[in-house]
């Protein structure tokens, strides 16, 4: 006989408030059914009713964590619309701010994924680990989550200094290499809670157009770092890492090789920022003048794609329509298809496997 | 002739891609939403989302639908008067959750497929976050 479990829409074992309706028999999960919508904040239509300054701290904040891919986004579509090109030194300052907040969003999630495997001592060492990226975010732009740092044609802040956060980011590196990545890649405790756990398969993540993490680890290598470089990327050397597996551990391998990788673009970044201004020229809030047009903009965010479409008519002081898709809003419906089959007792685990941002889904 | 340059024809229309905001767009008078979405499919494309945007003067909303060929972004505008048009949900899985979405923000109907409640409302009526119903 089938019963309903209700998990959410607060719940221990979610981050963020959405409701799991899971229908089992015994302990086995037979079907669910999603619910999100609680922190639906009309952001999308908010944003026809700001300038183009107020439209930027507004969307910084769809979330939390990767605050800073929505302004990137944002502005790179505003100045598609415009016509400016940051310069080079900007384009790298991007890309350091854009690495740096993936470091935070993977170690934050490593933390959160050993607290629901019962590694608790992983918890405590990953946040840890996460304040001293946060160190290194507050060090370059005086926040530790809105940093601010995105405007039209460029950046708000210099990086006076490259070669102390190069410090900063070393120290790190050797820290997730030398305990955290081991740990959690051998580690039994870590294995025997993730493998074989919530398997999405490549069909299947094609099916649901899923991105990121959760796409690379179902042997799809997509990211648009790659596919379609913006800012500086395509000066940079990195490896995408893919796994085929599609359980929960492939999903933890992909990020914990991601973490390498970001790592060794951000002493690229650091080691090659070129000098010059951090802005372009005639991108003074007092010169802009929006031009009728509409244009996209897509960033490979922490969970994978963001889409930013823009449209503003002439003369006017607001956009006329700013439309967002984050990647949990692609990665969030894969989920019924990874708990079904699945122990009652992992789908905590399962539905953070995806490094789920309910913030950035209901907008 | 790369995939990209295939798609017109294989959609059976005349037009070609034009470059414009970041997206390659193939606007067309008659193209059909289900044609474009099995096309994408056969292409291996990615579904990424569907924009609406309320159009000014009663001239209904337009619908952006967006998928990714191999890193290039495809952009397929329609322009819905009536708000209804055909679903691509059991073309396209992916498009379910913006389906739901654009119904509730904007009450289009996507027609030949059932709905379930997306985001939080009150009761059970659609559009209830922005538009009433009919409004």
């Amino acid at each position: 006989m089938s019963y309903k479990i209700p998990m959410g829409p607060y719940h221990p074992g979610l981050e963020e408030p959405y409701k799991l309706d899971l229908i089992c028999e015994d302990e086995t999960v037979i079907d669910a059914k999603l619910h999100v919508g609680f922190n639906f904040r009309g952001i999308e239509h908010l944003a026809e009713t700001r300038n183009h300054v107020q439209v930027i701290a507004l969307m910084e904040r769809v979330c939390g964590i990767c605050s800073n891919v929505h302004t990137l986004s944002l502005c790179r579509a505003m100045e598609e619309i415009l016509g400016i090109e940051p310069p080079p030194r900007a384009q790298y300052i991007r890309v350091i701010m854009a690495e740096l907040e993936r470091l935070h969003s993977h170690v934050l999630w490593a933390g959160i994924a050993g607290k629901l495997m019962g590694f608790k001592t992983m918890f405590m060492r990953c946040f840890a680990l996460r304040e001293k990226v946060m160190d290194v975010l507050e060090a370059i732009s005086g926040n530790r989550v809105n940093y601010s740092m995105n405007r039209i044609g460029g950046v708000n802040r210099d990086i006076a200094d490259p070669s102390t956060v190069l410090a900063m980011i070393e120290a790190l590196e050797r820290e997730m290499v030398n305990t955290v990545i081991p740990v959690f890649t051998t580690s039994t405790t870590a294995l025997s809670r993730c493998a074989g756990i919530g398997v999405l398969t490549q069909e299947r993540a094609i099916s649901f157009g899923v991105v990121g993490p959760t796409a690379r680890a179902s042997g799809l290598p997509q990211d648009i770092r790659r596919a379609a470089p913006y800012a500086a990327y395509s000066e940079l050397e990195f490896d995408v890492p893919v796994e085929t597996a599609g359980d929960v551990r492939a999903r933890l391998f992909v990020r914990a090789r991601e973490i390498v990788q970001s790592c060794r673009v951000l002493r690229q970044a650091l080691t090659k920022l070129p000098s010059g201004p951090l802005h372009a020229e005639g991108s003074d809030e007092s010169d802009i003048a929006f031009p009728t047009g509409m244009a996209t903009s897509r960033v490979e965010a922490p969970r994978g794609e963001v889409m930013y479409s823009v449209s503003w008519e002439e003369d006017s002081d607001n956009p006329s329509r700013v439309h967002v898709r984050t990647p949990t809003y692609a990665n969030m419906p894969a989920i019924r298809a990874m708990v079904i089959g699945a122990q009652l007792a992992d789908t905590p685990l399962i539905q953070a496997s995806i490094d789920p941002c309910y913030s950035c889904t209901d907008r | 002739m790369t995939m990209l340059e295939t798609i017109p024809g294989s959609l059976g229309v005349t037009e070609t891609w034009v470059e414009k905001g970041r997206a390659h767009w193939l606007a067309c008078e008659g193209l059909n939403v289900r044609d474009v979405a099995k096309t994408m499919a056969a292409c291996h494309a990615r579904f990424i989302t569907i924009t609406a945007t309320e159009l000014p003067d009663d001239e209904g909303i337009r619908l952006e639908y967006h998928w990714d060929l191999e890193g290039q972004l495809l952009g397929f505008p329609f322009q819905v008067s009536n708000k209804q048009i055909e679903s691509i949900y059991d073309l396209c899985e992916a498009a379910d959750w913006i389906e739901r979405e654009i119904h509730e923000y904007y009450t289009v109907y996507f027609l030949g497929r059932e709905y379930q409640p997306l985001f939080l409302r009150q009761g059970d009526k659609p559009g209830v976050n922005l538009r009433e119903e009919d409004e």
